[in-house]
């Protein structure tokens, strides 16, 4: 750094009295050897001057009144005091989330055992035709009431014990998927005349 | 407003803090009392950062006006006049940037009228007519060219050449490093020095 440069640098610092001694010495100094940096802080010192001499406006004889009259007619300010509110859509939102979880837990609750949902569901359905095998090669039709009885008297008959009783149910199957044009479906095992909720899960 | 007050024949000697406290406190007599002590500074701030006396004016009131409204806002135990020149000089800034975008969206003509220096206003009646002409065209002169330079280096300036306010003050008022207030501030003197250089030597001259 140049020694004017330098010089230029402390301006403020001299104009201001914030600086040192040593500071104060080197400048003075300076400027005894520098007829440039000597003019130069003259301009300086008599610009700031110009702009310290500008006369002072006063202000208007009536601005406390005004003032006051003013702020009385605005509302007052809230205190800073950080409070969090509640924010206007937390209701809402609160009430759409509170009914999605209602829709999606509807399927579930009315599959649980002992559901009125289910009972009502059931009592609805007709109960599945079942078909078991017979030595002499005859069909006959088995109803849910039957199955248990002809189990028991003809031993040999494929239709399970429990076949009806859904407390053993599995409330979850998952079944591969396929995908056809970038949307996935599931094929349904279930046999034909069984009802059952079918969802597709992609990730 | 408290409906009961008690008498407070102290205002005058109660610190600058203290009357912003019973201000705080809905005492309304201490209000006029805090407007009487700094009326002058604002005005005179927001006159030197427009260069506009007649605007001033308005926006000096304004500033009052807000002190009045957010005064539960102020924080005991800090200096008003830190407070009070942060609301000051917030407002001068945003009227700047009001006036720069009405320029920018009307004409030029506008830049004049923006320009428009009080000098004639501040003018000293009993002086010497020539010699106040001579001085109200350099007043008028240096105020046009405070009022050139860039808006976040004059507000620095004002504070510092023309309120007097210490650099740790200027820092806490705008907000900013007392390192970046000291080079805001020489870069505004710089520019002054430069814009006024002519001015300077003409008077030399004569």
């Amino acid at each position: 750094m140049s020694h004017c440069t330098r010089a230029h640098d402390l301006f403020g610092a001299f104009w201001d009295d914030e600086i040192t001694r040593a500071e104060r010495d080197w400048l003075e100094g300076h400027f005894r050897d520098c007829a440039s940096c000597r003019a130069e802080y003259d301009t300086y010192s008599r610009a700031l001057g110009l702009v310290q001499e500008l006369p002072r406006a006063e202000a208007a004889p009536d601005l406390a009144e005004r003032a006051l009259a003013e702020a009385k007619r605005r509302a007052p300010e809230p205190d800073r005091i950080f409070v969090r509110e509640t924010p206007r859509w937390a209701p809402v939102a609160a009430a759409a989330a509170v009914l999605l979880a209602v829709l999606a837990l509807a399927p579930y609750v009315a599959r649980m055992p002992g559901s009125p949902l289910l009972a009502q569901r059931d009592a609805k359905v007709a109960a599945p035709r079942l078909v078991a095998a017979t030595p002499n090669g005859t069909q006959p039709s088995v109803t849910p009431e039957t199955a248990a009885t002809s189990s028991a008297t003809s031993g040999g008959s494929a239709v399970a014990e429990n076949l009806f009783d859904h407390t053993e149910d599995i409330d979850f199957v998952l079944d591969p998927v396929q995908v056809r044009r970038g949307r996935a479906v599931a094929v349904s095992n279930l046999p034909e005349g069984v009802q059952g909720e079918q969802a597709v899960i992609t990730f | 407003m408290a409906p009961e007050q008690p008498p407070l024949p102290q205002v005058v000697s109660l610190s600058d803090e203290d009357l912003m406290a019973r201000v705080a406190e809905d005492d309304e007599r201490a209000f006029p009392e805090l407007v009487r002590r700094f009326q002058s500074r604002v005005t005179n701030l927001i006159s030197r950062v427009l260069n506009d006396r007649n605007g001033a004016d308005d926006l000096a009131q304004e500033v009052f006006v807000r002190v009045f409204v957010h005064r539960r806002n102020y924080r005991r135990g800090s200096k008003f006049s830190t407070w009070l020149f942060t609301i000051a000089a917030n407002l001068a800034k945003n009227e700047i940037r009001r006036r720069v975008r009405r320029r920018n969206w009307f004409s030029l003509d506008a830049l004049t009228e923006v320009l428009q220096d009080s000098a004639p206003q501040l003018a000293d009646p009993t002086e010497n007519h020539e010699i106040g002409l001579e001085r109200e065209q350099l007043r008028e002169e240096v105020g046009k060219a405070i009022a050139t330079v860039p808006e976040k280096y004059r507000l620095a300036l004002v504070l510092r050449d023309i309120e007097g306010l210490p650099y740790e003050e200027i820092a806490e008022v705008l907000g900013i490093p007392g390192g970046t207030v000291r080079s805001r501030i020489n870069r505004a003197r710089g520019m002054l020095k430069r814009k006024l250089q002519p001015l300077l030597r003409k008077q030399e001259s004569r």
